[in-house]
Formats: C-alpha cells, sequence, structure tokens
C-alpha cells in the first residue's frame, strides 16, 4: 500500500520537473554585476534569435563548485559557464571545455579579434598565452585605486603614485579629517590575497619565482606584508574580516579615504541612493614601489563545458555577446568591456569617467599564478596573510610556513 | 512582598529574554523595508524610516524567488507526507508487532544512527546517485533525500508515541475483528494526532530550512530552494541585504506564523512521548 | 507474523539503506583512491599530519562544549522561569521559539549585518550607550570570532532546549514538589533533589540531539565567517566541505569524513548509553 502510494507521488511529482527545455541553452552567471550584464545579453539574445535561454545565478564560491562538479562528471547542467579567471587553469584540463579553435576554424576564422585586449585574451589560452583558446573574455576586470580626490586636492596632495605617498597621504588626510586612511579587504582567502598580491609585485616579489618554485619567504615579499600592515595601522580595526562591501561601505559612507577596489564599486560611488561621496572619488593607476604598480587582473571568461550538448548554439551566443557592438551594449549598463575599440568608444567615456583608467589598468593587468592548485594555495596563503594581518603571527613566520604548505601542496599533486 | 519582587524580576527576565530572541528578527524585518543608504546608517534606525517595498519586488519580481518558494514549498510537504505514510506503518510494526528478542531495539537503533550521519559523508555520492538517475536538478532528488533524512526521526518519535497508547485500546479493536491495518487507522492514529502533528512540523520546519544537501543537488532555479536562494546573494562584491532580508522574512514568516498555531501540540506532543524516552 | 511486520517496515528501510548504505560504501572506497588515482592509504596516514585538520578538530570540539553548556543551563533557567509564571506562559513560550524556526542561513545572515563592526546595529546601539567599539570586532577579530560565532547558535538554539526542557517539565508530577515544599525545603533543594532527578531522561536527550546536530555545524559558520579570520572559526565539516569541493579532492575529503564518523558514533554509543541507564 504504501509502496503504491510513493510510485504515485513519484509519476506526479516527474510530471512538474524540468522546465529547461532541450531546445534552449542554460548560462550560468555569477551572482552580482558582472553576471548581471551577461544576464541581460541572454536576454536580449533570446528576443532576437528566440532560443530559450535559462540564466542560473550562484554567488561566486557556489558557481565555483557547480561548475567544476557539472565539468568533472559532464553532467552537462550548463551549456554556457562564466568564470572568473584564476579558475581557468582548473578548469582547462582534462578536456572539460570545449576548445574554440576548432569553433573559430569552422567559421572560417583564425580565433579571437586583436580587438580585445591582450592580457584578457591570454588567460583565456591553456597553456598561459600561447596555448589554444578555451573561453572568451567578457568582463574586464582589473583593479583600480580609489582614493578621496576632493580631500586629495584640499591637503595639495596629488593622486598617490607610489605605496609609499599612499600611507603618507593617508595618515595625514586621515588624522585632519578624523577618518580612516585606508580600507583593504583581508577576509580569509580570495579577499586577502587579492589586496596583497598588487602590494607583493609592487615590493618586487611574487608567489613563485621564475623558475616555478614557491618564494614567498623572499626578503622582499617580507617588505611588501610588513607594509601592509603598517596600512594597517591606518584601516578601520576589524579589517580582518572585511571584504569587498565592507571596504566600499566605508568609502561611500565617508569614513575612508583610500583602498583598492574593482570596476563593479564605480557606479554606485556616484549613485545618490547609496552614496554620501558622489563625484568626489578619483581613480587612478595601482601605486608603485619597487615596480611599477600593476593591477591584479580578475577578468570574466565565458567557456562551453565540453559535456554541454548545444555547443554550437552557444558558441554563437558568446561570439555574439562579445562582438563589439553588444559589448558597448554591455558596457552602457555597466559591464567593464574587454575590447580597445569600446574602451575607447567616445560615448561612453562620456557616461564612465574612469573608462580611460580601467583601460590602463586592464592592459597592464597581471594576472595570479596560472596553476590548478590555486585554489588550495590561495587558501593556504589566504589563512597566514590573515594571521599576520591579526597580528597572531610575525610577517616573517607567516611568510614561512605559507612556502612550506604551498611546497606541501605542489609536492603532493606531482 | 518576596513573592511579587521574584515575580516582577521574573517576568522582567522572561520579556528580556523575549527581546533578545525577537530583536534580530525585527531587525530582518527592518532591513528588507529599507532603502540601501538607510541600512547601513549610523547610528541606526530603528523605527524612523521611510518603508519601500523595492526588495520585495525585486526578490520575486526580477529575480526567482517565487520559483524558489514554490520549489520549497513542494519539497517540504511533499518529503513530510511520504515519511509520515512510510515512517508511521514501520514505527508500529517496531512496536506492536512481535519481533525476535531483541531486534526491534537493534533495528530502532540503526535507524535513528541514520540521524547522525554527517552529510558531508553522504553528498558527494548522492549527487552522483542522482545524477545517474538523472534526477539531478529536479525537486524529486530533493524529496527523495528529505524523506531519508526525517524517516529516523518520524520513526523514532511515532514509536515513542504509540508506546503512550495502552496497547489494550487496539488489541480490543482487533479482538472485535479489525486487521492491524484498522487498528492503526481507527485506533493510533486519532490517539496519536498530537504526536503526529509535533512530528510533521518538525519535519516541515527541517526539510524547509535545509541547506547543504539543496547546495549540492541542485543546479538551477528548477529545483532551488530558498535557502539557496538567500544564501546567493552573498556575491562577491556585495551582499545584497535588500533582496535577501525580503526573501528571510518571506521564508520565516510561514514558520512562524504556523508554529504560533500548533505551538500548544509542540509541547504537548513532545512530553507526551519523546521525553519519556 | 513475520511478514506483515517486515512488509510495514520496509519501504522505509529501504529508502534508508539506499540512503545511507551505499553513499557509505561508496565513500570508503573513495577514500582509499590517492590522488594519483591508484589504490592506497595515504588519505588516512595524511590525516596524521594535517595540522590543518588538527587545529579544525579542536576548533570544533569548542565550539560544541561552549555552545552546548551555555544552551543547556540557560535553556533549563528559561524552562523553569517560563513554568513558574502563570500567565503569559504561552506567549513566552510563542516568542521564545522564533529563533529556532529560522532558516539557518537566514539566521545566519542577519547576525553578519548584526556584528559588522562599522555598521552592524550591534555596535552602533553600544555606541549610543557610550561603549568605546573601535576595538569590537565580532566575528572579524580572531580572538572573538569563535565567541561570536557560538554566541548565534546559542540565540538560535537555546529555544530547543528550551522547548524540550519544557515538555519535561510538564511530565514532572507536582505533588512531590508541593509536598517538599510543605515540609519546609526550600525551592533550590526542590530542584536540585526533586526535579533535576526526574528531568534527567530529558536533560541527556536534549544533549544527545544537539551535541549531534553541534557537531555537523556548517550552514551558520560558513555565511558568518567562512572559517577565518585565519582558521579562528574553522570546524571540521568546513574543512572537509572546502577539501572536496573547492580543491577537488574527494579521497581525502571521504578518508576524513570516516574517521570523523567513527568518532562521533563511539561519542554517540556512549551518550545514548547514559541516557538508557538514567530512563531505569
Amino acid at each position: 500500500m504504501s509502496l503504491g502510494l510513493i510510485a504515485l507521488c513519484f509519476l506526479t511529482l516527474e510530471g512538474c520537473t524540468k522546465t529547461s527545455g532541450e531546445t534552449g541553452l542554460t548560462v550560468a552567471v555569477n551572482a552580482g554585476v558582472e553576471g548581471q550584464a551577461l544576464k541581460e545579453a541572454a536576454k536580449d539574445w533570446e528576443k532576437k534569435t528566440g532560443v530559450k535561454m535559462h540564466v542560473v545565478e550562484l554567488p561566486y564560491s557556489n558557481l565555483f563548485e557547480k561548475e567544476l562538479l557539472d565539468l568533472k562528471s559532464k553532467t552537462g547542467a550548463y551549456d554556457v559557464i562564466m568564470l572568473d579567471d584564476p579558475w581557468f587553469p582548473q578548469y582547462a584540463t582534462g578536456g572539460q571545455l570545449n576548445s574554440l579553435d576548432n569553433l573559430y576554424k569552422g567559421q572560417g576564422l583564425e580565433g579571437p579579434e586583436s580587438d580585445f585586449i591582450k592580457s584578457t585574451l591570454d588567460v583565456c589560452r591553456q597553456p598561459w598565452a600561447t596555448g589554444s583558446y578555451y573561453a572568451l573574455p567578457y568582463v574586464g576586470n582589473s583593479q583600480l585605486f580609489f582614493y578621496r580626490k576632493d580631500l586629495f586636492d584640499k591637503y595639495s596632495l596629488k593622486a598617490p603614485k607610489t605605496w609609499t605617498e599612499v600611507l603618507q597621504g593617508a595618515k595625514k588626510i586621515g588624522s585632519a579629517e578624523k577618518m580612516y586612511g585606508y580600507v583593504m579587504r583581508a577576509a580569509a582567502g580570495n579577499a586577502v590575497v587579492a589586496d596583497f598580491m598588487p602590494l607583493l609585485w609592487a615590493f618586487g616579489a611574487d608567489i613563485f619565482s621564475p623558475d616555478k618554485k614557491p618564494a614567498l619567504n623572499s626578503p622582499e615579499a617580507v617588505s611588501a606584508l610588513k607594509f601592509m600592515l603598517a596600512l594597517g595601522e591606518v584601516t578601520p580595526p576589524g579589517y580582518t574580516g572585511y571584504n569587498a562591501d565592507e571596504v566600499s561601505a566605508h568609502l561611500l559612507q565617508s569614513t575612508a579615504v583610500m583602498s583598492i577596489n574593482w570596476p563593479a564599486w564605480i557606479g554606485p560611488m556616484d549613485d545618490v541612493s547609496k552614496s554620501k561621496i558622489v563625484g568626489k572619488i578619483g581613480f587612478t593607476q595601482i601605486p608603485s614601489e619597487k615596480n611599477k604598480g600593476q593591477a591584479e587582473l580578475g577578468a570574466w571568461l565565458v567557456a562551453i563545458p565540453s559535456g554541454s550538448k548545444n555547443v554550437a548554439k552557444a558558441f554563437e551566443f558568446i561570439r555574439w555577446a562579445t562582438s563589439p557592438t553588444q559589448m558597448k551594449v554591455a558596457a552602457f549598463r555597466g559591464n567593464p568591456p574587454t575590447r580597445t575599440s569600446v574602451f575607447d568608444d567616445r560615448d561612453l567615456i562620456q557616461k564612465f569617467r574612469a573608462f580611460p583608467a580601467q583601460k590602463e589598468s586592464l592592459a597592464s593587468a597581471r594576472p595570479r599564478p596560472r596553476t590548478p592548485l590555486w585554489n588550495e594555495i590561495e587558501n593556504v596563503f589566504g589563512i597566514y596573510l590573515s594571521k599576520a594581518n591579526s597580528k597572531t603571527m610575525d610577517p616573517e613566520t607567516a611568510l614561512n610556513e605559507a612556502n612550506k604548505e604551498i611546497t606541501a601542496i605542489i609536492s603532493r599533486n606531482l | 512582598m518576596k513573592r511579587t519582587v521574584t515575580k516582577w524580576g521574573s517576568y522582567i527576565i522572561a520579556g528580556s529574554g523575549l527581546l533578545i530572541s525577537l530583536a534580530p528578527l525585527y531587525w530582518l524585518l527592518t532591513i528588507s523595508l529599507k532603502t540601501e543608504i538607510d541600512q547601513f546608517a549610523s547610528p541606526p534606525l530603528w523605527f524612523h524610516f521611510t518603508p519601500t517595498f523595492v526588495h520585495f519586488q525585486e526578490a520575486f519580481g526580477v529575480n526567482e524567488f517565487g520559483k524558489y518558494l514554490f520549489n520549497s514549498c513542494l519539497v517540504a510537504t511533499s518529503s513530510t507526507l511520504i515519511a509520515l505514510v512510510l515512517g508511521i506503518p514501520a514505527a508500529y510494526s517496531l512496536t506492536r508487532l512481535k519481533w525476535p528478542k531483541n531486534q526491534a531495539e537493534k533495528i530502532g537503533f540503526w535507524i535513528l544512527s541514520n540521524r547522525f550521519l554527517p552529510p558531508i559523508i553522504t553528498i558527494v555520492p548522492l549527487f552522483l546517485m542522482m545524477r545517474n538517475l538523472g534526477l539531478l536538478d529536479s525537486p524529486v532528488a530533493l524529496i527523495i533525500v528529505y524523506v531519508g533524512f526525517n524517516l529516523p526521526f518520524v520513526i523514532w518519535m511515532m514509536q515513542t508515541f504509540i508506546r503512550e497508547i495502552p496497547p489494550e485500546l487496539d488489541e480490543a479493536a482487533r479482538v472485535d475483528g479489525d486487521s492491524y491495518f484498522g487498528a492503526l487507522i481507527r485506533i493510533i492514529l486519532p490517539l496519536a494526532s498530537p504526536g503526529i502533528a509535533a512530528t510533521a512540523i518538525f519535519c516541515l520546519i527541517i526539510a524547509w530550512n535545509e541547506f547543504l544537501l539543496a547546495l549540492v543537488l541542485t543546479q538551477t532555479e528548477s529545483s532551488m530552494t530558498l535557502p539557496i536562494g538567500i544564501a546567493s546573494q552573498v556575491t562577491q562584491y556585495e551582499i545584497r541585504w535588500g533582496i535577501m532580508s525580503a526573501a528571510g522574512v518571506v521564508a520565516t514568516v510561514p514558520v512562524l506564523i504556523f508554529s504560533l498555531f500548533v505551538q500548544k501540540y509542540l509541547v504537548r506532543g513532545l512530553s507526551m512521548g519523546a521525553v519519556k524516552g | 507474523m513475520a511478514r506483515r511486520r517486515v512488509l510495514w517496515i520496509f519501504p522505509a528501510l529501504l529508502i534508508l539503506v539506499g540512503l545511507s548504505i551505499y553513499p557509505l560504501l561508496y565513500s570508503l572506497k573513495v577514500s582509499f583512491v590517492t590522488i594519483q588515482g591508484d589504490w592506497g592509504i595515504s588519505n588516512y596516514t595524511r590525516i596524521l599530519r594535517d595540522h590543518l585538520l588538527h587545529v579544525s578538530l579542536i576548533q570544533t570540539f569548542i565550539y560544541v562544549t561552549g555552545a552546548l553548556t551555555i544552551e543547556l543551563i540557560l535553556g533549563l533557567f528559561l524552562a523553569l522561569l517560563v513554568d513558574s509564571l502563570g500567565r503569559g506562559k504561552y506567549f513566552f513560550r510563542g516568542g521564545f521559539l522564533a529563533p529556532m524556526l529560522l532558516p539557518p542561513v537566514v539566521a545566519a545572515i542577519v547576525w553578519r549585518l548584526i556584528y559588522n563592526p562599522q555598521f552592524g546595529v550591534l555596535n552602533s546601539t553600544l555606541k549610543l550607550f557610550g561603549v568605546a567599539t573601535e576595538k569590537l570586532t565580532w566575528t572579524s577579530g580572531e580572538g572573538s570570532a569563535m565567541a561570536s560565532v557560538i554566541f548565534v547558535d546559542i540565540w538560535e538554539w537555546t529555544p530547543f532546549m528550551f522547548l524540550l526542557l519544557s515538555a519535561g517539565l510538564q511530565s514532572i508530577p507536582v505533588e512531590p514538589c508541593e509536598a517538599a515544599r510543605m515540609d519546609g525545603a526550600s525551592s533550590f533543594k526542590v530542584l536540585k533533589d526533586i526535579i533535576l532527578p526526574l528531568l534527567k531522561p530529558t536533560l541527556f536527550l536534549a544533549i544527545l540531539l544537539r551535541a549531534m546536530d553541534l557537531l555537523r555545524i556548517f550552514d551558520q559558520i560558513w555565511i558568518l565567517t567562512q572559517g577565518g579570520p585565519g582558521l579562528a572559526t574553522e570546524t571540521v565539516s568546513l574543512y572537509i566541505y572546502r577539501t572536496a569541493f573547492r580543491f577537488f579532492n574527494f579521497g581525502y575529503a571521504a578518508s576524513m569524513s570516516f574517521v570523523c564518523l567513527i568518532l562521533v558514533s563511539l561519542f554517540a554509543k556512549s551518550l545514548f548509553r547514559m541516557l538508557k541507564m538514567s530512563v531505569v
């Protein structure tokens, strides 16, 4: 009797499951500003071609987990996926993504146009910058330095060009205006690593040495971390748990003077309903120190899982979405483009005053180390950076330990 | 005199306890009704703000929360119903029917131990299982898994409730010619109804609030439930507090109202059986 | 006879077996597969050396004992308190239940908002009372993160203890207490000598249920701190989840899960035995 009931339930439920059409496309996007543009593009595509577009929005960490799970078990749940560039090396192994080279050749083309900014195209290739294309760049995201131009002008200071200038300005303006001179993300994991990389690079260090060995215990790296702690002195306490929203909230509420930030936050800075500092923020390049300042690249790419059953249609969509006209439309919606022509577009520059700065930053941006083990490495690196910032470990020990762990991760996975 | 002081003292303490319990919920409600700039205002705006419904519109209009709500309702009610339908006969069998020596107890313990299985162990194999069955990303997968989740609890609770009912009652019914099944329906069920209500409520709440399994087994909004939708407002760059709290309010209100009504049954049901072990 | 009792329990058992035995066996199999892809016990030997895992075990222990102790004491106190109130008993009971009915995800985000050091309502309200909130970083401070996270659990789940213990109190007969009081015993003595012993089964039940749930804690911590700052709130389930779904190392995650399962089972068995004994 109970078995009969179960059967009945199954039959009725089977009827009301899966609504995603077999003939449509399922697109996985990041829940947030970056995903917003692709979401809108999918809607436009549906209007234009009638292909049913099914958009799934997932938060950053879930997006990664779901996509990777789909790629590894080839469930074919997604036809187009959006990915943050550091995930690319892990995704592009083992034939999990569809190579775009053949798809381009099938259309009689060489590959992506040179209009795409090179730094963004390089991260779409496996191996980096030289191999086949497995993705196209959609969101031209790279860090910018946000600073209160009005306050800098007030104290007759020029936009900071070096990190030393940043610290000086932070101390001077901060104490005079009773604000925090600086604010940064230092929550363990992706947040603290993202805010530390530009410092690490500017001080002449890197996670890996040119011969691919972990080199975090170099004297330059230690100086970089010590400097981060010095900045921490003029940062709101509790920054060791900060993520992007806390950092931006400080800027928006006018309680902090400067920070590294991402283009997604440019809009809200000038939005009356969110900001107390409309028009007062200036955008400049990441400061230099020993080396020229380089922004960390955080481009979002679009790719086609090899488990997808609609490869041709998916390719059509992503080519259309990354075309100059569509990128311009997306740019008007707030999406940082990845094409030079779009960055140079007069109408866009008029609307988005930070575009020239963004283009410069993107062109010279540096990607994080291209390794499939990045997640584990970032996790461990993040833990020790967080400890150093919470002052529970001194900088030298923290970097030494991090280096040890990273070496262990690599040797474990050989 | 001392009596009144302690009486007042008790009320004050109970009242402050109540305040601590409910204030965060009230705050959630206000966040869902405030504009973004008000949400982060310092000093905090407990009462003086202009409410706006824009977040509710965003959540249920533009975003997929209507679908999430539907999925949550579907999955919670179906799994509870099925768990009861399967669990009550099982509990009856274990308590009333004759089993060899200690077998009933051993089986009961094994069933209960399933409740304590850390989900982490089971999520990957369950994911693969559902994928192979073609049930991935469908409410059916969640329903099946939640039934498994709740069955131990149902069986165990129903066992204790049934034990409370004097066996003479259903024995009398059977002596009068009723089958075991009839005795179950006509005697046990009505007498155990407060217990059944309590069990059902717990199952509903557990299924409604569940997160980890839903996280792994759902891929698109065809099957995503409210908790997943709410958590997905924590994006990389910002937390969409407005949408999240609007959805949170919608996720919580039904549970609260429902529980207030049956609060009496909850306590009675629990005291009737579970406590006696 | 045998057919009937087995038949009635069969569908339930079938589902349970399918959803627990199969995953267990599969996980067991996977735990013996190394990263390189062949069979071996390296996943298990790594457990001995992995100091990140050891730290997470300690964090889990702190979390469980901290939360459990306070929830038990507070729950008992509230149960006794509300029980003593004449009017409004049901009103208070209903109100106290609210936090545990929230989806844990929602509770976590509410508290994340409240805890925000600069803009959260907690620090803002404290500021109004003149408290210096500069150093109060709640979930962002390595020292206070664990306490803050435990507090959220206490806020959310004390109602559960309260509920269970209230139910237990209901079933205690009034006569012995009244008799003792008429004999001149103080309230405290009544509590100690009569109520608590009679409440033992309920207490053990509450401890068992809550401890099991605490050991598996995931949702709230994930949303509140993601295990940070550093490793301050990284409990075992977070570490295992991360190993499985971020680092994609299912073998190691499975082996850790098994070791934890064994530990938890031993713990549960002894608790359960104590529960059975106390009922006698």
